[in-house]
Protein backbone atom coordinates (compact mmCIF):
# COMPACT_ATOMS: atom_id res chain seq x y z
CA UNK A 1 0.00 0.00 0.00
CA UNK A 2 1.23 3.46 -0.77
CA UNK A 3 2.47 5.32 2.28
CA UNK A 4 1.10 8.64 3.46
CA UNK A 5 3.50 11.54 3.67
CA UNK A 6 2.44 14.16 6.20
CA UNK A 7 3.98 17.57 5.79
CA UNK A 8 2.99 19.85 8.61
CA UNK A 9 6.35 20.76 10.07
CA UNK A 10 9.07 23.03 8.81
CA UNK A 11 11.92 21.51 10.77
CA UNK A 12 13.03 18.08 11.81
CA UNK A 13 10.66 15.85 13.71
CA UNK A 14 11.50 15.18 17.34
CA UNK A 15 8.76 12.79 18.42
CA UNK A 16 5.62 11.09 17.14
CA UNK A 17 3.07 9.17 19.14
CA UNK A 18 -0.24 7.42 18.63
CA UNK A 19 -3.06 7.65 21.11
CA UNK A 20 -4.43 4.52 22.75
CA UNK A 21 -6.86 3.52 19.99
CA UNK A 22 -4.48 4.60 17.27
CA UNK A 23 -6.83 6.89 15.37
CA UNK A 24 -4.86 10.03 16.24
CA UNK A 25 -1.19 10.56 15.51
CA UNK A 26 0.64 13.35 17.31
CA UNK A 27 3.87 14.81 16.03
CA UNK A 28 6.17 17.54 17.26
CA UNK A 29 9.29 19.01 15.77
CA UNK A 30 11.84 21.73 16.25
CA UNK A 31 9.36 24.31 15.07
CA UNK A 32 6.83 25.52 17.60
CA UNK A 33 3.61 23.75 16.65
CA UNK A 34 2.78 20.18 17.56
CA UNK A 35 0.38 18.62 15.07
CA UNK A 36 -2.35 16.04 15.36
CA UNK A 37 -3.44 13.87 12.43
CA UNK A 38 -6.07 11.28 11.72
CA UNK A 39 -3.94 8.23 11.10
CA UNK A 40 -6.43 6.56 8.78
CA UNK A 41 -6.19 9.00 5.89
CA UNK A 42 -3.53 11.45 7.02
CA UNK A 43 -5.96 14.32 7.50
CA UNK A 44 -4.65 16.99 9.86
CA UNK A 45 -6.96 17.82 12.71
CA UNK A 46 -5.05 20.83 13.91
CA UNK A 47 -1.97 22.45 15.37
CA UNK A 48 -1.31 23.39 18.97
CA UNK A 49 -0.13 26.99 18.96
CA UNK A 50 1.48 28.53 21.98
CA UNK A 51 5.07 27.39 22.33
CA UNK A 52 7.95 29.70 21.47
CA UNK A 53 10.67 27.11 21.17
CA UNK A 54 11.49 23.71 19.76
CA UNK A 55 9.07 21.11 21.08
CA UNK A 56 11.13 18.18 22.29
CA UNK A 57 8.53 15.73 23.58
CA UNK A 58 4.84 15.09 23.82
CA UNK A 59 2.46 12.55 25.27
CA UNK A 60 -1.28 11.98 25.29
CA UNK A 61 -3.32 10.43 28.06
CA UNK A 62 -5.36 7.29 27.67
CA UNK A 63 -8.65 9.09 27.15
CA UNK A 64 -7.13 11.32 24.45
CA UNK A 65 -8.33 14.39 26.28
CA UNK A 66 -5.06 15.96 27.40
CA UNK A 67 -1.76 16.43 25.65
CA UNK A 68 1.46 17.35 27.41
CA UNK A 69 4.36 18.90 25.54
CA UNK A 70 7.80 20.00 26.62
CA UNK A 71 9.71 22.63 24.72
CA UNK A 72 12.88 24.64 24.54
CA UNK A 73 11.11 27.81 25.69
CA UNK A 74 11.39 26.40 29.24
CA UNK A 75 7.76 25.48 29.61
CA UNK A 76 5.74 22.32 29.76
CA UNK A 77 2.20 22.82 28.51
CA UNK A 78 -0.94 20.77 28.90
CA UNK A 79 -3.42 21.13 26.05
CA UNK A 80 -6.96 20.20 25.30
CA UNK A 81 -6.66 17.66 22.51
CA UNK A 82 -10.03 18.47 20.98
CA UNK A 83 -9.86 22.25 20.76
CA UNK A 84 -6.14 22.91 20.75
CA UNK A 85 -6.23 25.28 23.69
CA UNK A 86 -3.71 25.52 26.52
CA UNK A 87 -5.03 24.18 29.80
CA UNK A 88 -1.93 24.80 31.88
CA UNK A 89 1.55 26.13 31.33
CA UNK A 90 4.28 25.10 33.75
CA UNK A 91 7.42 27.24 33.75
CA UNK A 92 10.76 25.50 34.22
CA UNK A 93 14.33 26.69 34.54
CA UNK A 94 15.66 24.95 31.44
CA UNK A 95 14.35 23.07 28.42
CA UNK A 96 11.90 20.26 29.02
CA UNK A 97 13.33 17.21 27.29
CA UNK A 98 10.92 14.43 28.31
CA UNK A 99 7.31 14.40 29.43
CA UNK A 100 4.96 11.48 30.01
CA UNK A 101 1.50 10.86 31.34
CA UNK A 102 1.03 8.00 33.72
CA UNK A 103 -1.10 5.12 32.56
CA UNK A 104 -4.08 6.31 34.56
CA UNK A 105 -3.65 9.87 33.39
CA UNK A 106 -3.76 11.21 36.93
CA UNK A 107 -0.11 12.17 37.06
CA UNK A 108 2.47 13.44 34.64
CA UNK A 109 6.24 13.42 34.81
CA UNK A 110 8.66 15.64 32.99
CA UNK A 111 12.38 16.29 33.15
CA UNK A 112 14.42 19.37 32.45
CA UNK A 113 17.69 19.76 30.64
CA UNK A 114 21.13 20.20 32.10
CA UNK A 115 21.76 23.61 30.62
CA UNK A 116 22.28 27.26 31.50
CA UNK A 117 23.74 26.42 34.87
CA UNK A 118 20.75 24.29 35.84
CA UNK A 119 21.06 20.62 36.65
CA UNK A 120 18.72 18.02 35.25
CA UNK A 121 15.66 17.40 37.40
CA UNK A 122 12.71 15.04 37.33
CA UNK A 123 9.32 16.49 38.26
CA UNK A 124 6.03 14.85 39.07
CA UNK A 125 2.74 16.74 38.98
CA UNK A 126 -0.89 15.89 39.61
CA UNK A 127 -2.98 16.70 36.55
CA UNK A 128 -6.41 15.54 37.64
CA UNK A 129 -7.64 19.10 38.13
CA UNK A 130 -5.30 20.78 35.72
CA UNK A 131 -6.03 24.44 35.11
CA UNK A 132 -4.11 27.68 34.92
CA UNK A 133 -3.25 27.53 38.60
CA UNK A 134 -1.09 24.48 37.97
CA UNK A 135 1.81 26.77 37.12
CA UNK A 136 1.94 28.04 40.70
CA UNK A 137 1.58 24.71 42.45
CA UNK A 138 4.55 22.82 43.74
CA UNK A 139 5.29 19.49 42.05
CA UNK A 140 4.42 16.47 44.13
CA UNK A 141 7.90 15.05 43.62
CA UNK A 142 11.19 16.56 42.60
CA UNK A 143 14.36 14.52 42.09
CA UNK A 144 17.63 16.14 41.00
CA UNK A 145 19.85 14.15 38.66
CA UNK A 146 23.40 14.48 39.85
CA UNK A 147 25.13 12.04 37.50
CA UNK A 148 23.74 12.35 33.99
CA UNK A 149 20.78 14.06 32.41
CA UNK A 150 17.61 12.26 31.41
CA UNK A 151 17.20 11.77 27.68
CA UNK A 152 14.27 9.36 27.71
CA UNK A 153 11.58 8.41 30.17
CA UNK A 154 8.82 5.86 30.68
CA UNK A 155 6.28 5.11 33.38
CA UNK A 156 6.75 1.69 34.90
CA UNK A 157 4.07 -0.88 35.64
CA UNK A 158 1.09 0.10 37.80
CA UNK A 159 2.26 3.75 37.92
CA UNK A 160 4.57 2.90 40.79
CA UNK A 161 7.91 3.59 39.14
CA UNK A 162 9.49 5.77 36.49
CA UNK A 163 12.14 4.42 34.12
CA UNK A 164 14.71 6.94 32.92
CA UNK A 165 17.34 6.66 30.23
CA UNK A 166 20.36 8.88 30.60
CA UNK A 167 22.97 10.56 28.48
CA UNK A 168 25.76 8.28 29.64
CA UNK A 169 23.90 5.13 28.64
CA UNK A 170 22.60 4.35 32.09
CA UNK A 171 19.02 3.27 32.79
CA UNK A 172 17.46 3.71 36.22
CA UNK A 173 14.14 2.95 37.90
CA UNK A 174 12.80 5.39 40.49
CA UNK A 175 10.25 4.56 43.13
CA UNK A 176 7.66 7.32 43.23
CA UNK A 177 6.64 6.94 46.86
CA UNK A 178 10.15 6.86 48.24
CA UNK A 179 11.52 9.26 45.69
CA UNK A 180 14.74 7.35 45.23
CA UNK A 181 16.47 5.07 42.76
CA UNK A 182 15.73 1.40 43.19
CA UNK A 183 17.31 -0.31 40.17
CA UNK A 184 20.29 0.65 38.03
CA UNK A 185 21.22 -0.96 34.73
CA UNK A 186 24.97 -0.60 35.04
CA UNK A 187 26.89 -0.54 31.78
CA UNK A 188 24.62 -2.25 29.28
CA UNK A 189 24.73 0.71 26.90
CA UNK A 190 27.98 2.54 26.31
CA UNK A 191 26.48 5.72 24.86
CA UNK A 192 23.43 7.91 25.35
CA UNK A 193 19.90 6.55 25.24
CA UNK A 194 17.91 8.21 22.48
CA UNK A 195 14.52 6.56 22.89
CA UNK A 196 12.70 4.01 25.02
CA UNK A 197 9.36 2.41 24.20
CA UNK A 198 7.32 -0.13 26.07
CA UNK A 199 5.91 -3.32 24.72
CA UNK A 200 2.16 -3.67 24.56
CA UNK A 201 1.81 -5.35 27.94
CA UNK A 202 4.43 -3.14 29.56
CA UNK A 203 6.59 -5.98 30.82
CA UNK A 204 9.58 -5.00 28.73
CA UNK A 205 10.86 -2.02 26.81
CA UNK A 206 13.26 -1.44 23.96
CA UNK A 207 15.98 1.20 24.05
CA UNK A 208 17.65 2.97 21.15
CA UNK A 209 21.17 4.15 21.78
CA UNK A 210 23.96 6.11 20.17
CA UNK A 211 26.25 3.10 20.54
CA UNK A 212 24.55 1.65 17.40
CA UNK A 213 22.57 -0.97 19.31
CA UNK A 214 19.05 -1.35 20.58
CA UNK A 215 18.41 -3.53 23.59
CA UNK A 216 15.41 -5.15 25.18
CA UNK A 217 15.08 -4.79 28.95
CA UNK A 218 12.77 -6.16 31.59
CA UNK A 219 10.66 -3.39 33.07
CA UNK A 220 11.13 -4.42 36.69
CA UNK A 221 14.63 -5.82 37.00
CA UNK A 222 16.32 -3.97 34.10
CA UNK A 223 17.85 -7.23 32.95
CA UNK A 224 19.09 -7.00 29.38
CA UNK A 225 17.17 -9.62 27.40
CA UNK A 226 18.12 -9.00 23.75
CA UNK A 227 20.51 -6.88 21.71
CA UNK A 228 19.89 -5.68 18.14
CA UNK A 229 23.07 -4.56 16.42
CA UNK A 230 23.34 -2.11 13.55
CA UNK A 231 26.22 -0.07 12.19
CA UNK A 232 24.98 3.45 12.87
CA UNK A 233 23.41 5.30 15.81
CA UNK A 234 19.85 4.23 16.57
CA UNK A 235 17.54 7.16 17.19
CA UNK A 236 14.32 5.29 17.86
CA UNK A 237 12.96 1.79 18.26
CA UNK A 238 9.47 0.33 18.64
CA UNK A 239 8.04 -3.10 19.39
CA UNK A 240 5.22 -4.48 17.31
CA UNK A 241 2.01 -5.07 19.27
CA UNK A 242 1.04 -8.21 17.37
CA UNK A 243 4.25 -9.75 15.98
CA UNK A 244 7.65 -10.61 17.42
CA UNK A 245 9.21 -7.71 15.56
CA UNK A 246 11.20 -4.64 16.49
CA UNK A 247 11.69 -1.72 14.14
CA UNK A 248 14.79 0.46 14.40
CA UNK A 249 15.51 3.79 12.79
CA UNK A 250 18.47 6.07 12.88
CA UNK A 251 21.27 7.55 10.89
CA UNK A 252 24.14 9.94 11.18
CA UNK A 253 24.06 13.22 13.00
CA UNK A 254 22.33 16.05 11.26
CA UNK A 255 25.58 17.81 10.43
CA UNK A 256 26.70 14.86 8.32
CA UNK A 257 23.48 14.30 6.45
CA UNK A 258 24.29 16.39 3.41
CA UNK A 259 27.42 14.39 2.71
CA UNK A 260 25.58 11.09 2.58
CA UNK A 261 23.60 9.73 -0.32
CA UNK A 262 20.26 8.10 0.27
CA UNK A 263 21.49 5.20 -1.82
CA UNK A 264 23.92 4.36 0.94
CA UNK A 265 20.95 2.65 2.52
CA UNK A 266 21.48 4.02 5.99
CA UNK A 267 18.16 5.83 6.27
CA UNK A 268 16.02 2.72 6.20
CA UNK A 269 13.70 1.43 8.84
CA UNK A 270 15.25 -1.83 9.94
CA UNK A 271 13.07 -4.69 11.10
CA UNK A 272 14.55 -7.18 13.53
CA UNK A 273 13.14 -10.32 14.99
CA UNK A 274 12.42 -9.75 18.66
CA UNK A 275 13.74 -13.12 19.81
CA UNK A 276 16.36 -14.14 17.27
CA UNK A 277 17.95 -10.66 17.15
CA UNK A 278 18.41 -10.81 13.37
CA UNK A 279 17.40 -8.27 10.79
CA UNK A 280 14.88 -9.60 8.29
CA UNK A 281 13.53 -6.60 6.39
CA UNK A 282 14.12 -2.99 5.45
CA UNK A 283 11.93 -0.14 4.32
CA UNK A 284 13.20 2.99 2.62
CA UNK A 285 11.52 6.34 2.36
CA UNK A 286 13.13 9.14 4.31
CA UNK A 287 15.72 11.52 2.94
CA UNK A 288 17.44 11.89 6.26
CA UNK A 289 17.87 10.12 9.56
CA UNK A 290 14.79 8.77 11.24
CA UNK A 291 14.27 10.50 14.56
CA UNK A 292 11.14 8.82 15.87
CA UNK A 293 9.20 5.63 15.23
CA UNK A 294 5.85 4.43 16.49
CA UNK A 295 3.79 1.34 15.80
CA UNK A 296 0.07 1.72 15.34
CA UNK A 297 -1.67 0.00 18.27
CA UNK A 298 -3.26 -2.50 15.89
CA UNK A 299 0.16 -3.40 14.53
CA UNK A 300 -0.83 -3.10 10.87
CA UNK A 301 1.02 0.11 10.17
CA UNK A 302 3.74 2.24 11.61
CA UNK A 303 4.74 5.89 11.45
CA UNK A 304 8.21 7.38 11.22
CA UNK A 305 9.35 10.96 11.60
CA UNK A 306 12.61 12.04 10.09
CA UNK A 307 15.16 14.79 9.97
CA UNK A 308 13.59 15.91 6.70
CA UNK A 309 10.50 17.14 8.55
CA UNK A 310 8.13 14.54 7.09
CA UNK A 311 6.02 12.02 8.93
CA UNK A 312 5.47 8.86 6.94
CA UNK A 313 2.65 6.45 7.70
CA UNK A 314 3.37 3.07 6.15
CA UNK A 315 0.76 0.34 6.06
CA UNK A 316 2.19 -3.15 5.87
CA UNK A 317 1.47 -5.41 2.95
CA UNK A 318 0.40 -9.00 3.37
CA UNK A 319 3.96 -10.12 2.65
CA UNK A 320 5.03 -8.64 5.98
CA UNK A 321 2.60 -10.84 7.88
CA UNK A 322 3.22 -13.93 5.74
CA UNK A 323 6.99 -13.72 5.99
CA UNK A 324 8.22 -16.64 8.04
CA UNK A 325 11.50 -16.06 9.77
CA UNK A 326 13.96 -18.73 8.63
CA UNK B 1 -22.50 3.90 14.06
CA UNK B 2 -21.40 6.37 11.39
CA UNK B 3 -19.01 5.01 8.83
CA UNK B 4 -15.65 6.54 8.18
CA UNK B 5 -15.85 9.18 5.52
CA UNK B 6 -14.22 8.43 2.23
CA UNK B 7 -11.18 10.42 1.29
CA UNK B 8 -12.37 13.55 -0.43
CA UNK B 9 -10.07 15.67 -2.48
CA UNK B 10 -10.36 19.23 -1.30
CA UNK B 11 -8.42 20.35 -4.33
CA UNK B 12 -11.33 19.57 -6.62
CA UNK B 13 -13.67 21.76 -4.63
CA UNK B 14 -11.24 24.63 -4.66
CA UNK B 15 -10.89 24.60 -8.43
CA UNK B 16 -14.57 25.06 -9.11
CA UNK B 17 -14.66 27.51 -11.97
CA UNK B 18 -17.68 29.51 -13.03
CA UNK B 19 -17.44 28.80 -16.73
CA UNK B 20 -20.88 28.99 -18.19
CA UNK B 21 -20.39 26.40 -20.88
CA UNK B 22 -19.30 23.54 -18.64
CA UNK B 23 -21.67 20.78 -17.60
CA UNK B 24 -22.26 20.39 -13.86
CA UNK B 25 -20.35 17.93 -11.71
CA UNK B 26 -22.04 14.57 -11.30
CA UNK B 27 -21.62 11.82 -8.75
CA UNK B 28 -22.56 8.18 -9.16
CA UNK B 29 -22.43 5.52 -6.47
CA UNK B 30 -22.61 1.87 -7.39
CA UNK B 31 -21.09 -1.38 -6.12
CA UNK B 32 -19.09 0.25 -3.39
CA UNK B 33 -17.47 2.75 -5.75
CA UNK B 34 -18.12 6.43 -6.17
CA UNK B 35 -17.43 8.12 -9.49
CA UNK B 36 -17.07 11.89 -9.52
CA UNK B 37 -17.17 13.42 -12.99
CA UNK B 38 -16.37 17.06 -13.52
CA UNK B 39 -15.51 19.30 -16.46
CA UNK B 40 -13.14 22.23 -16.62
CA UNK B 41 -10.71 24.08 -18.86
CA UNK B 42 -7.07 23.06 -18.77
CA UNK B 43 -4.01 25.22 -19.34
CA UNK B 44 -4.47 25.20 -23.11
CA UNK B 45 -8.00 26.51 -22.66
CA UNK B 46 -9.50 23.23 -23.82
CA UNK B 47 -12.38 21.40 -22.22
CA UNK B 48 -11.29 18.45 -20.14
CA UNK B 49 -13.26 15.77 -18.38
CA UNK B 50 -11.92 14.46 -15.08
CA UNK B 51 -13.27 11.25 -13.63
CA UNK B 52 -12.27 10.29 -10.09
CA UNK B 53 -12.98 6.91 -8.61
CA UNK B 54 -13.30 6.46 -4.88
CA UNK B 55 -13.62 3.27 -2.92
CA UNK B 56 -16.30 3.31 -0.24
CA UNK B 57 -15.32 1.25 2.77
CA UNK B 58 -17.12 0.64 6.03
CA UNK B 59 -15.16 0.44 9.24
CA UNK B 60 -16.37 -0.50 12.71
CA UNK B 61 -14.63 1.58 15.33
CA UNK B 62 -15.16 2.27 19.02
CA UNK B 63 -17.60 4.99 19.95
CA UNK B 64 -14.89 7.33 21.15
CA UNK B 65 -13.05 7.00 17.86
CA UNK B 66 -16.20 7.77 15.91
CA UNK B 67 -16.81 10.79 18.08
CA UNK B 68 -13.30 12.04 17.43
CA UNK B 69 -13.94 11.86 13.69
CA UNK B 70 -16.48 14.64 14.09
CA UNK B 71 -14.14 17.05 15.85
CA UNK B 72 -13.74 20.54 14.47
CA UNK B 73 -10.40 21.48 13.04
CA UNK B 74 -8.30 24.07 14.83
CA UNK B 75 -5.02 25.89 14.62
CA UNK B 76 -3.54 26.08 11.15
CA UNK B 77 -6.17 23.65 9.88
CA UNK B 78 -9.12 25.74 10.99
CA UNK B 79 -10.10 26.65 7.45
CA UNK B 80 -9.54 23.20 5.99
CA UNK B 81 -12.44 21.42 4.37
CA UNK B 82 -13.41 17.88 5.38
CA UNK B 83 -10.91 15.38 4.11
CA UNK B 84 -7.16 15.60 3.74
CA UNK B 85 -5.63 18.87 2.66
CA UNK B 86 -3.35 18.28 -0.28
CA UNK B 87 -0.82 20.71 1.16
CA UNK B 88 -0.24 18.70 4.31
CA UNK B 89 -1.12 15.15 3.25
CA UNK B 90 0.41 13.43 0.25
CA UNK B 91 0.38 9.87 -0.94
CA UNK B 92 3.95 8.85 -1.56
CA UNK B 93 5.14 6.38 -4.15
CA UNK B 94 5.00 2.69 -3.50
CA UNK B 95 7.78 1.42 -1.24
CA UNK B 96 8.46 -2.30 -1.30
CA UNK B 97 9.72 -3.87 1.87
CA UNK B 98 12.98 -5.68 1.25
CA UNK B 99 13.33 -9.00 2.98
CA UNK B 100 16.90 -9.95 3.69
CA UNK B 101 16.82 -13.74 3.39
CA UNK B 102 17.41 -13.69 -0.36
CA UNK B 103 20.15 -11.11 0.01
CA UNK B 104 22.18 -13.36 2.27
CA UNK B 105 21.92 -16.19 -0.26
CA UNK B 106 23.30 -13.97 -2.99
CA UNK B 107 26.27 -13.01 -0.86
CA UNK B 108 27.23 -16.65 -0.37
CA UNK B 109 27.40 -17.20 -4.13
CA UNK B 110 29.75 -14.30 -4.74
CA UNK B 111 33.14 -15.83 -5.66
CA UNK B 112 35.05 -12.75 -4.58
CA UNK B 113 33.89 -13.24 -1.02
CA UNK B 114 34.68 -16.94 -1.00
CA UNK B 115 38.14 -17.27 0.55
CA UNK B 116 38.58 -20.87 -0.53
CA UNK B 117 38.21 -20.11 -4.21
CA UNK B 118 41.35 -18.64 -5.77
CA UNK B 119 40.85 -16.34 -8.74
CA UNK B 120 44.47 -15.27 -9.16
CA UNK B 121 46.51 -16.60 -12.06
CA UNK B 122 50.13 -15.81 -12.76
CA UNK B 123 51.07 -14.72 -16.25
CA UNK B 124 54.66 -15.91 -15.89
CA UNK B 125 54.32 -19.47 -14.63
CA UNK B 126 50.51 -19.91 -14.75
CA UNK B 127 50.39 -20.62 -11.03
CA UNK B 128 47.59 -19.72 -8.63
CA UNK B 129 49.04 -16.45 -7.44
CA UNK B 130 49.28 -12.91 -8.74
CA UNK B 131 51.96 -12.11 -11.26
CA UNK B 132 53.51 -9.53 -8.98
CA UNK B 133 54.00 -12.24 -6.35
CA UNK B 134 55.53 -14.77 -8.73
CA UNK B 135 58.66 -16.37 -7.29
CA UNK B 136 59.98 -16.78 -10.80
CA UNK B 137 59.60 -13.13 -11.67
CA UNK B 138 62.88 -11.67 -12.95
CA UNK B 139 64.58 -15.07 -12.94
CA UNK B 140 65.85 -17.28 -15.75
CA UNK B 141 62.41 -18.71 -16.43
CA UNK B 142 61.02 -15.26 -16.97
CA UNK B 143 63.96 -14.27 -19.16
CA UNK B 144 63.67 -17.42 -21.25
CA UNK B 145 60.14 -16.55 -22.26
CA UNK B 146 61.19 -13.12 -23.42
CA UNK B 147 64.22 -14.52 -25.23
CA UNK B 148 62.06 -17.05 -27.00
CA UNK B 149 59.85 -14.31 -28.33
CA UNK B 150 62.79 -12.22 -29.49
CA UNK B 151 64.48 -15.09 -31.30
CA UNK B 152 61.22 -16.15 -32.93
CA UNK B 153 60.63 -12.62 -34.13
CA UNK B 154 64.14 -12.35 -35.50
CA UNK B 155 63.81 -15.68 -37.28
CA UNK B 156 60.51 -14.68 -38.82
CA UNK B 157 62.00 -11.46 -40.10
CA UNK B 158 65.08 -13.16 -41.51
CA UNK B 159 63.05 -15.76 -43.38
CA UNK B 160 61.19 -13.23 -45.45
CA UNK B 161 63.98 -11.86 -47.68
CA UNK B 162 65.66 -15.24 -48.13
CA UNK B 163 62.89 -16.59 -50.25
CA UNK B 164 63.60 -16.37 -53.94
CA UNK B 165 60.04 -16.81 -55.02
CA UNK B 166 58.24 -14.29 -57.12
CA UNK B 167 56.36 -11.83 -54.95
CA UNK B 168 53.62 -9.75 -56.54
CA UNK B 169 54.24 -6.04 -56.25
CA UNK B 170 51.31 -5.35 -53.94
CA UNK B 171 52.53 -7.98 -51.46
CA UNK B 172 56.04 -6.58 -51.10
CA UNK B 173 57.00 -5.05 -47.73
CA UNK B 174 57.53 -1.63 -49.15
CA UNK B 175 53.96 -1.52 -50.43
CA UNK B 176 52.31 -3.01 -47.36
CA UNK B 177 52.40 0.27 -45.49
CA UNK B 178 50.18 1.98 -48.02
CA UNK B 179 47.54 -0.71 -47.75
CA UNK B 180 47.72 -0.59 -43.99
CA UNK B 181 46.68 3.02 -43.88
CA UNK B 182 43.17 2.11 -44.95
CA UNK B 183 42.48 -0.16 -41.97
CA UNK B 184 43.97 -1.31 -38.72
CA UNK B 185 47.29 -3.00 -39.39
CA UNK B 186 48.82 -4.84 -36.44
CA UNK B 187 51.46 -6.77 -38.32
CA UNK B 188 54.20 -4.18 -37.76
CA UNK B 189 53.11 -2.95 -34.34
CA UNK B 190 55.21 -3.39 -31.24
CA UNK B 191 54.47 -2.83 -27.58
CA UNK B 192 57.04 -1.18 -25.34
CA UNK B 193 56.52 -1.59 -21.63
CA UNK B 194 58.29 -0.64 -18.41
CA UNK B 195 58.51 2.98 -19.46
CA UNK B 196 59.04 5.62 -16.82
CA UNK B 197 56.32 7.99 -15.70
CA UNK B 198 57.99 11.02 -17.21
CA UNK B 199 57.97 9.54 -20.71
CA UNK B 200 56.56 11.81 -23.40
CA UNK B 201 55.69 11.41 -27.05
CA UNK B 202 58.83 13.29 -28.05
CA UNK B 203 61.00 10.89 -26.08
CA UNK B 204 59.24 7.95 -27.64
CA UNK B 205 59.76 9.34 -31.13
CA UNK B 206 63.42 9.98 -30.45
CA UNK B 207 63.77 6.43 -29.23
CA UNK B 208 62.39 4.74 -32.33
CA UNK B 209 63.03 7.14 -35.18
CA UNK B 210 66.51 5.79 -35.88
CA UNK B 211 65.17 2.31 -36.48
CA UNK B 212 62.76 3.15 -39.24
CA UNK B 213 59.74 5.19 -40.26
CA UNK B 214 56.60 4.83 -38.15
CA UNK B 215 52.99 5.31 -39.14
CA UNK B 216 51.49 5.74 -35.68
CA UNK B 217 52.53 6.01 -32.06
CA UNK B 218 50.42 5.71 -28.95
CA UNK B 219 51.66 6.50 -25.44
CA UNK B 220 49.29 5.42 -22.67
CA UNK B 221 48.69 8.16 -20.13
CA UNK B 222 46.77 8.28 -16.89
CA UNK B 223 43.60 10.31 -17.26
CA UNK B 224 43.81 12.12 -13.97
CA UNK B 225 47.51 12.76 -13.54
CA UNK B 226 48.63 12.87 -17.18
CA UNK B 227 51.69 10.75 -16.43
CA UNK B 228 52.77 7.81 -18.52
CA UNK B 229 51.15 4.53 -17.60
CA UNK B 230 54.30 2.64 -18.49
CA UNK B 231 53.53 1.20 -21.92
CA UNK B 232 53.28 2.40 -25.50
CA UNK B 233 52.48 1.08 -28.96
CA UNK B 234 54.46 1.93 -32.09
CA UNK B 235 53.29 1.06 -35.61
CA UNK B 236 56.12 0.84 -38.13
CA UNK B 237 55.66 1.05 -41.86
CA UNK B 238 57.70 -2.09 -42.47
CA UNK B 239 57.69 -5.27 -40.51
CA UNK B 240 61.45 -5.67 -40.62
CA UNK B 241 61.84 -2.35 -38.84
CA UNK B 242 59.53 -3.59 -36.11
CA UNK B 243 61.59 -6.77 -35.75
CA UNK B 244 64.75 -4.72 -35.58
CA UNK B 245 63.22 -2.49 -32.92
CA UNK B 246 62.37 -5.50 -30.81
CA UNK B 247 65.90 -6.81 -31.11
CA UNK B 248 67.53 -3.49 -30.34
CA UNK B 249 65.31 -2.10 -27.60
CA UNK B 250 64.34 -5.19 -25.63
CA UNK B 251 66.45 -5.14 -22.49
CA UNK B 252 67.74 -1.70 -23.36
CA UNK B 253 68.21 0.70 -20.49
CA UNK B 254 66.29 3.95 -20.77
CA UNK B 255 65.72 6.52 -18.02
CA UNK B 256 66.98 4.10 -15.34
CA UNK B 257 64.53 1.40 -16.40
CA UNK B 258 64.98 -1.72 -18.52
CA UNK B 259 62.60 -1.68 -21.46
CA UNK B 260 60.63 -4.68 -22.55
CA UNK B 261 59.57 -4.81 -26.19
CA UNK B 262 57.40 -7.42 -27.88
CA UNK B 263 55.03 -7.79 -30.78
CA UNK B 264 51.67 -6.19 -30.24
CA UNK B 265 48.89 -8.72 -29.71
CA UNK B 266 45.44 -8.35 -31.25
CA UNK B 267 42.84 -6.76 -29.01
CA UNK B 268 40.33 -9.58 -29.03
CA UNK B 269 42.82 -12.10 -27.71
Amino acid sequence: MRPLMLQGHERSITQIKYNREGDLLFSCSKDQKPNVWYSLNGERLGTYDGHQGAVWCLDVDWESRKLITGAGDMTAKIWDVEYGTVIASIPTKSSVRTSNFSFSGNQAAYSTDKAMGQSCELFLIDVRNADSSLSEQEPTLRIPMTESKITSMLWGPLDETIITGHDNGNIAIWDIRKGQKVVDSGTDHSAGINDMQLSKDGTMFVTASKDTTAKLFDSESLMCLKTYKTERPVNSAAISPIMDHVVLGGGQDAMEVTTTSTKAGKFDSRFFHLIYEEEFARLKGHFGPINSLAFHPDGKSYASGGEDGFVRVQTFDSTYFENIFE
Amino acid sequence: MPGVETIKSSWADEVELDYGGLPPTTETVENGQKYVTEYKYNKDDKKTKVVRTYKISKQVVPKTVAKRRTWTKFGDSKNDKPGPNSQTTMVSEEIIMQFLNSKEDEKANDPLLDPTKNIAKCRICNGEHWSVNCPYKGTAMDTNMMEKKASAAAAAAVDAPKSGKYVPPFLKDSQKGALGMRGRDDTAAIRISNLSESMTEADLEELVKKIGPQSKMYLARDKNTGLCKGFAYVHFKQRKDAAAAIEILNGHGYDHLILSVEWSKPQNN
